[in-house]
């Protein structure tokens, strides 16, 4: 019997130009586990969320067709009715959370729907010693990290005991040891006879776990592979179809989870980093800060006395969520004012302030380092001598001259990552560093960003590119640089062909 | 101490009410410093040690300078800003500590029940539990937008005050906003906002050290008042 059906399903949101889905027929079985693959835009997370009533009830515009979920007729039937019916795990795990402690996150959906406290309480208790959360309870959501957050996600779900659960790429935004825990409670899911919708870029950790993947193009169901037929897709098939790779190399998934012996390759060119300490446990103090030394060891998130890195390459900076990474990056580019690191480049020493301006951080989420109203004036507000035409230039090789004068804010997310490099590149920093830039893009735009990386190290930059994309760092890093405990274990030539 | 949110709610009325009472006679303020007192030995005993000596710092030089250094007669330029800063310190700042305590010691999930408890509607109760779990987003992200300001080299808007106020405020809005709407839909898809009474899993009750502690505003209210008005 399906559980979900949709019939003939139209969709265009308001305001959209195009229908975000056209013609969608399809059923799915309880039990079933489903994957919806394709680029990002080609409507997957709408399907989603037909799946749970998001539309047509909370993002509104033209719907056709009929949607019927567990007996349930999707456009008659309110949201909060099919709370425990249909669970969702969204992408961001930060905006996802109504709670700020871990308990009250897990209790909040059964609060909700008014169940008696005590059932609750147990209910708590079966998610908790399922999913192995006990260590994570009673903390702040704001301490944790990526993939400590998206379990609780996944707990706080799962409480509402749902039969239908939906995952909107869920990995994103989490390293690899998180998505082997997510995998398990995926798994376990299933196990349970629960049915499972997951829409997603990386596909490797789902292979052995689905029953039908769904590629979607343009909104259409372009194609359709069983669990078996999509485990053995050859390597030339997945990059056709633009996706993910559905089997990973072993030395990647070494070098991307730190697991790489220890060895500290000599390079030349270098760029020397001395002194790199830092700790967020503060110290209690009167006048003067006291400095962080090697000497203080296991206080330290940042333990580096000397590093050579290589000029004019790109470096993929790898290591587990939590291990210092963003950390070094921060400290590099001086934005952590308590650590006194020195930058030494062509036998100039670089330190404090000096730091901040031969480096330059793409962030994670670009939205933040956006400020100006338009394209153009976004780059010349980082270029020193404001010259026009080397604005045009910058933007001519990125793609953007034809946004010169669009607000960044209107730009898509790849469009507006492009604008943050553009002002990267404005600034004639030496060392660019980028935060993540990969996570959450499908493999047409990580290819993208590869290429541009590559290009960025050619005409002389120094790239560090911290990541938990094994894509990425086979598609474009000369080096791999590994982190843990704020200790530098590795720095080695890449493994990529 | 664990107190129960239903008294931190009281407390934050009675300190409000008292501190904003101009308080005329040496007694009058001997209760009003006493129940300023209170929320900085409530942070003392979450040891939030830091956050109670600043407070008690800059609390301490307004009431000096309150008292020796300036009256109705002073003139001047640096009189009057002190005066403004005095006025604002010893009147404002007890109510914002003891908001301030209450926001940082409470569980979203005590103060939805708290609210039951108190029969407030759950739309109101809902409203003002997002406004918490807002505060620290806002913290979060406004402290990575100061990061990319410093980065890019515009902390300053380059020398243009609506620059530096656009700057850190168009980004903000739009991700506020962003998280927001991504944050109600997730409430709303766990069932936010149904026909169903909302129970809860924290337990309140009123224990010792709330009696003592509303006992003692209450009396401490009503002193002030009675002193003050009636004789």
């Amino acid at each position: 019997m399906s559980i979900v059906e949709l019939e003939d399903v139209s969709f265009q949101y308001k305001g959209s130009k195009e229908g975000s889905l056209v013609n969608v027929n399809l059923n799915i079985e309880q039990g079933q586990t489903v994957l919806l693959c394709g680029a990002s835009g080609s409507g997957k997370t709408s399907i989603i969320r037909l799946i749970n009533g998001l539309i047509p009830h909370y993002y509104s515009g033209e719907l056709e067709g009929e949607i019927r979920v567990a007996d349930h007729d999707i456009k008659k039937t309110e949201l909060h009715e099919l709370a425990g019916t249909v669970g969702t795990v969204f992408q961001n795990p930060r905006s996802q959370f109504f709670s700020v402690d871990t308990d009250g996150e897990i209790v909040f959906g059964p609060e909700n729907i008014g169940l008696e406290p005590k059932e609750i309480r147990a209910r708590m208790n079966d998610v908790v010693a399922e999913m192995n959360l006990e260590e994570i309870l009673g903390r702040s959501i704001f301490d944790l990290s990526g993939g400590q957050k998206q379990r609780i996600a996944c707990a706080s779900v799962a409480a509402l005991m749902p039969n239908i659960i939906l995952l909107d790429e869920p990995s994103s935004n989490l390293d690899f040891d998180s998505i082997e825990l997510l995998r398990g409670i995926i798994l376990e899911w299933k196990r349970q006879g629960k049915t499972i919708v997951i829409s997603e870029h990386r596909l490797w950790y789902l292979k052995d776990a689905v029953d039908r993947v769904l590629y979607i193009e343009n909104g259409r169901l372009a194609k359709e592979w069983n669990g078996e037929e999509f485990a053995c897709l050859s390597e030339d098939e997945v990059k056709a179809y633009k996706l993910r790779p559905v089997v990973l190399e072993e030395e990647l998934i070494k070098e991307i989870r730190g697991d790489c012996s220890s060895s500290v390759c000599e390079t030349d060119p270098s760029i020397v980093l001395k002194d790199f300490y830092f700790s967020y446990k503060k110290r209690p103090y009167l006048i003067l800060k006291k400095k962080f030394k090697e000497s203080d060891g296991d206080l330290l998130n940042l333990n580096i006395p000397e590093l050579k890195i290589p000029e004019g390459k790109v470096i993929g900076l790898v290591g587990p969520n939590g291990t210092g990474k963003s950390t070094f990056l921060r400290c590099l580019c001086g934005l952590e004012g308590d650590c006194k690191g020195k930058i030494i480049s062509d036998g100039v020493t670089y330190k404090g302030g000096q730091r901040l301006k031969m480096c330059y951080m793409v962030m994670q989420d670009v939205n933040h380092q956006l400020f100006t109203d338009s394209v153009e004036s976004e780059v010349m507000l980082s270029l020193k001598d404001k010259d026009t035409k080397r604005c045009d230039e910058i933007l001519d090789s990125l793609g953007l001259l034809e946004y010169k004068d669009t607000h960044p804010m209107a730009l898509s997310g790849g469009q507006k990552q492009r604008v943050a490099i553009a002002s990267a590149i404005a600034s004639d920093a030496k060392i660019l560093l980028f935060d993540e830039p990969t996570s959450g893009l499908d493999y047409s735009h990580m290819e993208k960003v590869a290429e541009l990386l590559k290009q960025l190290s050619l005409s002389g930059a120094t790239v560090i590119v911290s990541t938990h994309d094994p894509e990425l760092i086979s598609e474009c890093c000369d080096y791999v640089l590994g982190l843990k405990h704020g200790k530098v274990i590795y720095l080695k030539e890449s493994a990529r062909d | 101490m664990k107190l129960d949110p239903r008294t931190k709610l009281f407390m934050i009325f009675v300190v409000s009410l008292v501190v904003m009472m101009s308080a005329t006679t040496p007694f009058l303020w001997a209760i009003r410093l006493s129940i300023t007192l209170i929320p900085i030995i409530l942070l003392i005993t979450e040891k939030k040690y830091a956050s109670a000596l600043r407070f008690l710092l800059a609390y301490g030089t307004a009431l000096v300078l309150t008292f020796y250094f300036l009256s109705a007669e002073s003139e001047g330029l640096i009189a009057s800003l002190l005066i403004g800063y005095c006025g604002i310190v010893v009147q404002f700042m007890p109510a914002l500590i003891t908001a301030w305590y209450v926001v940082r010691t409470t569980k979203i999930g005590e103060f939805m029940s708290c609210m039951q408890k108190m029969h407030i509607p759950d739309g109101i109760a809902v409203s003002l539990a997002v406004v918490m779990r807002f505060f620290p987003t806002i913290k979060e992200e406004y402290s990575s937008i100061n990061d990319a300001m410093r980065m890019r080299g515009v902390m300053l808007g380059g020398g243009n005050v609506l620059k530096m106020v656009e700057f850190r405020m168009i980004p903000l809005l739009f991700s506020c906003v962003n998280i927001g709407e991504e944050l109600s839909a997730a409430a709303i898809t766990r069932g936010l906002g149904g026909e169903a009474k909302r129970s809860s899993v924290v337990e309140l009750k009123l224990g010792v050290a709330d009696y003592l502690l509303m006992t003692f505003l209450t009396a401490a209210t009503v002193i002030f008042v009675m002193f003050k008005y009636c004789l």
